[in-house]
């Protein structure tokens, strides 16, 4: 280096020629959940060029489930969005019997919704307790991860596991409710309510939660069209597309909710869309509750399709027989290709399927909400302070598992 | 040719045939288990139930529920007949997928089912069983009965080589059709009637004639089982490939069924071709396949008796060039073996040209009992091939080599193959011979007196082709890796020659097979 005073002689040396700085930006680093990498290239502060670099979570997932039968996605798909796992598991359910040309009991399609939503419920709150946690807010984080736990505590008493249930199965569900379902629900929705509030008179008013939120992070509704989001990117930016609305499936049609919706496209509108879409899911669930039918089947009535009870598959033959099949051939699908989607945590989730009549898939495509999100990242975040990125990628909910698969 | 059609299909078919051949021919399966298209027909299954919907309909009369009047009332529902029993006729429009007969086959798939045991999960034929394949693709219900399932004999030991489960079987009489049809032994026959019916050995004897293991393919459910794989294997574990039967000179088409995890054969099942073997297979063919890992020979060995050890793969190569070289070429016997290829027996005849060997002999087994089912005298598979290779119209007999060894017309031997008429006490004059050399799959009594023994690639590791005693070249591609080391035996013959100076001109099976077609024409 030169020393400071032959400099200081030379008058043209003080005017420093500056350049870009490339900064790299995870994939580990503790604000870029699911491991994704940022190359920025910042003036100062400034984000002049942003080039996001996904996949780091690629374990295959498409190529995993050509391996096994039908029924094994299950556990794949829940590894998905792991933080709304049963919505993953429904629409792999949907997708196949679609497919089989089939369609579950009243009983199953209420007790699926209401579980989904459950799970949409979870996810949200794990989006918006992390977004606040993330600008120094730590008590609405652990505020909100509470009812998660509550939510949790309650899929576990009906599918055994907290996160990863694997709990959906093609042409019904691996258990029936359980009996205290319904008690359990009126507990928790006030509940939900109640928190839901109380987060909101901790954050909505906070000066320096306000002004890192909003007017940062802009996606115009033009470019969430373009890019192609959907969930509450989309709906923040005011696209008003739900496919539980716009494509009703199941019995979204006989529920009576709302399709919230911003008006900037920032990180505040995502936020508080989040917010308001966890009411809609709690008015959703108290319907559901209400018209689901209280026995009656959950699956369908077909041993070449439902694993027959293990009672009769250890005393009967032709129990032991479908179980046979099920197991060594897997169920075995029409030939032919459908298109499957459902709103997820996080917008719509596809799953494209090809049969080739056999007991396994011949190929499956994931259509992951996350992956479109993310693609409009950049232009949310080009011209911004690079402290933007933390809320706004927060506020895209990017999960690695689904968007990289 | 006369046509039908079947579910809207058109199927040509000749004269006197019927609906289920037809279709067979056609590459069409129409549910069935007691028709097979190499037996007699028996339509005693009911399962091959089709609607014939042309013509004046048949009609059944039934009582029917009607419910406006609260009691039964006389109707009629269409009269099906089974397709293995049903001649087609021009213009015959049948349906084997319709509303009647998918109810028939249910039906009929529910009572087969009604008494039979919960055995898959150690019954040998579950992952290739009928019951299983028709249960999900015809019936998909559960049960209904709920009374206690009939029980009848299990595990009786009809022979040597079959067992027989009663509770398991159909009664579609396949296995006692194969042995008053094809075995031409009428061993087994039924008892009793309905749910008491059950198959039984004829008094005073045992499943024992040449072609028991066929009851056992020909059973498409579990009722019968072989000793020899009984327990051995999961079918969805084994994976197939294609051979040919080493038996004897018929060549029957083979299934190699092997597991891919441990490189070991289980099985053979008889490949269709109506050239050939037909359907089937004899009971000592089907256990060839034993013949593979038992006694292999795995590493080159030079010296004999206690000083027999184990050399190089290179070594043995130029060692065997050298014990060659040293006799002259005049007084060099060259046996070739109707137990080898003849690709393999090509590359050992166009050695002995390029050395300009004195004499060429032929080893092979001494025949076994033929019968005029399938079974040759000649239980050699490959001796017509051998034949080709060389050229000639007949050669010497290996008895032939030992007195020429004798008069020391024949100083020096290569030998290939395991298989001899003579036993080793008879080879034993070779002995006094130093240069004698063996390229063999197995130990035998010619590799025993050689002086050095080279192994070479058995019927599973290699591609080849046997010719047939009717004159056909049948050809087969490996189903298993040779050991470590171990090549087929043309490459080892080639290496050989090149050793001893001499390219004989091939480096691939396409190489041989072009050369040897070439030879015939030439001879020709």
């Amino acid at each position: 280096m030169e020393p400071a005073d032959e400099l200081l002689d030379d008058e043209a040396a003080l005017e420093l020629p500056t350049e870009p700085m490339r900064l790299n930006m995870g994939p580990s680093h503790p604000a870029m959940h699911g491991t994704v990498r940022m190359v920025l290239d910042l003036d100062g502060e400034k984000i002049l060029n942003l080039d996001l670099q996904p996949g780091y979570l690629h374990r295959g997932f498409e190529k995993s489930c050509e391996r096994g039968t039908w029924s094994q996605v299950f556990p794949y798909a829940d590894r998905l969005n792991y933080v709304s796992p049963m919505l993953n598991n429904v629409g792999w359910s949907l997708a196949v019997e679609k497919l089989l040309e089939i369609e579950v009991p009243e009983r199953c399609q209420y007790y699926r919704v209401i579980l989904g939503e459950l799970s949409r419920i979870a996810d949200h709150f794990t989006c918006n307790g992390a977004s606040a946690m993330e600008l120094g807010a730590f008590t609405p984080f652990l505020w909100l991860l509470k009812v998660r736990d509550w939510i949790w505590d309650l899929l576990e008493k009906e599918t055994g596991a907290r996160m990863t249930h694997s709990f959906g199965r093609i042409g019904g569900m691996a258990a029936p409710p359980t009996d205290t379902l319904e008690d359990d629900l009126k507990a928790l929705l006030p509940e939900v309510h109640r928190v839901v509030k109380e987060a909101e008179i901790m954050l909505i008013r906070n000066r320096i939660f306000l002004d890192r939120m909003q007017g940062v992070g802009v996606l115009t509704k033009e470019n969430a069209l373009a890019y192609g989001c959907t969930g509450p990117v989309a709906r923040g930016s005011g696209v008003a597309y739900d496919v539980r609305k716009d494509h009703p499936y199941m019995v979204y049609d006989r529920f009576d909710f709302e399709v919230p919706i911003g008006q900037d496209g920032d990180n505040w509108d995502r936020f508080m869309v989040r917010f308001e879409e966890i009411r809609q899911s709690v008015r959703i669930i108290e319907q559901a509750m209400e018209q689901m039918p209280k026995d009656g089947p959950v699956n369908v009535d077909d041993p070449r399709i439902v694993f027959p009870e293990k009672d009769d598959v250890y005393t009967t033959i032709e129990a032991t027989i479908a179980h046979f099949k099920l197991v060594m051939e897997g169920l075995r699908t029409p030939k032919g290709e459908v298109y499957s989607f459902t709103e997820g945590g996080n917008g719509e989730l596809g799953f494209y399927i090809v049969s080739d009549g056999s007991g396994t898939p011949y190929r499956v495509r994931v259509r992951p909400p996350c992956w479109y999100n993310l693609s409009a990242c950049r232009e949310m975040l080009m011209g911004d302070m690079i402290a933007d990125i933390i809320p706004t990628f927060g506020s895209i909910n990017m999960i690695g598992g689904e968007c990289d698969r | 040719m006369p046509k039908f059609k079947l579910d809207g299909r058109e199927i040509s078919f000749e004269a006197g045939e019927t609906v289920i051949q037809a279709a067979w021919r056609a590459g069409i399966e129409i549910p069935h288990y007691c028709w097979h298209p190499g037996l007699s027909i028996a339509a005693n299954c009911r399962m091959c139930l089709v609607h014939v919907t042309s013509g004046r309909q048949m009609a059944m009369p039934q009582l029917e529920f009607d419910e406006s009047k609260g009691e039964y009332v006389p109707s009629t529902k269409p009269k099906l007949q089974p397709a293995c029993q049903l001649a087609a006729a021009e213009d015959m429009e049948v349906s084997s997928t319709n509303e009647e007969v998918k109810a028939a086959q249910s039906s009929v798939q529910e009572f087969l089912l009604l008494n039979h045991p919960v055995d898959c999960p150690i019954c040998d034929q579950a992952g290739e069983c009928k019951l299983q394949d028709y249960y999900y693709e015809h019936q998909g219900t559960l049960k209904r009965k709920l009374t206690e399932p009939v029980h009848k004999p299990k595990g009786v030991r009809f022979g040597p080589t079959i067992v027989y489960d009663a509770e398991r079987c159909i009664m579609c009489t396949r296995c006692i059709r194969v042995s008053d049809e094809v075995a031409k032994d009428h061993v087994l026959d039924m008892r009793e009637r309905g749910n008491r019916n059950e198959i039984v050995l004829a008094p005073g004897r045992e499943l024992d004639h040449k072609y028991t293991l066929m009851t056992e393919h020909v059973c498409p459910v579990g009722a019968l089982t072989s000793s020899d794989f009984r327990f051995k294997a999961r079918v969805w574990f084994l994976k197939s490939g294609t051979g040919v039967c080493t038996g004897c000179a018929t060549g029957c088409n083979t299934h190699v069924d092997y597991d891919p995890r441990y490189g070991k054969v289980y099985r053979l099942r008889p490949r269709d071709n109506a050239e050939v073997n037909q359907f089937w297979m004899c009971d000592d063919g089907m256990m060839t396949y034993t013949r593979h890992d038992q006694d292999r020979l795995e590493a080159p060995t030079r010296g004999r008796g206690a000083e027999r050890a184990p050399i190089g793969d290179a070594e043995a190569i130029t060692s065997a060039a050298e014990l060659l070289s040293n006799v002259e070429a005049s007084k060099l016997g060259i046996v070739l073996s109707g137990q080898h290829t003849t690709e393999d027996n090509l590359a050992l005849a166009k050695l002995a040209t390029a050395l300009g060997a004195g004499h060429v002999y032929l080893a092979a087994l001494g025949g076994w009992d033929g019968d005029d089912i399938l079974r040759s005298d000649d239980n050699n598979p490959n001796r017509a091939g051998a034949l080709a290779a060389s050229g000639s119209e007949a050669l010497k007999s290996t008895a032939e080599l030992v007195a020429d060894v004798q008069t020391g017309t024949v100083q020096g031997v290569l030998a290939l193959g395991w298989a001899t008429t003579e036993r080793l006490e008879e080879l034993t004059p070779l002995v006094s011979l130093e240069s004698v050399v063996s390229l063999t799959s197995h130990v035998g009594a010619l590799p025993a007196v050689a002086a050095l023994t080279i192994p070479v690639a058995d019927i599973f590791e290699l591609e080849g082709s046997f010719v047939n005693r009717q004159g056909i070249a049948q050809s087969f591609t490996p189903v298993l890796d040779a050991p470590l080391g171990v090549e087929p035996a043309w490459k080892a013959i080639a290496a050989i020659g090149k050793a001893m100076g001499h390219d004989l001109g091939f480096d691939s099976v396409a190489a041989l097979r072009e050369a040897l077609s070439n030879q015939v024409e030439a001879a020709q």
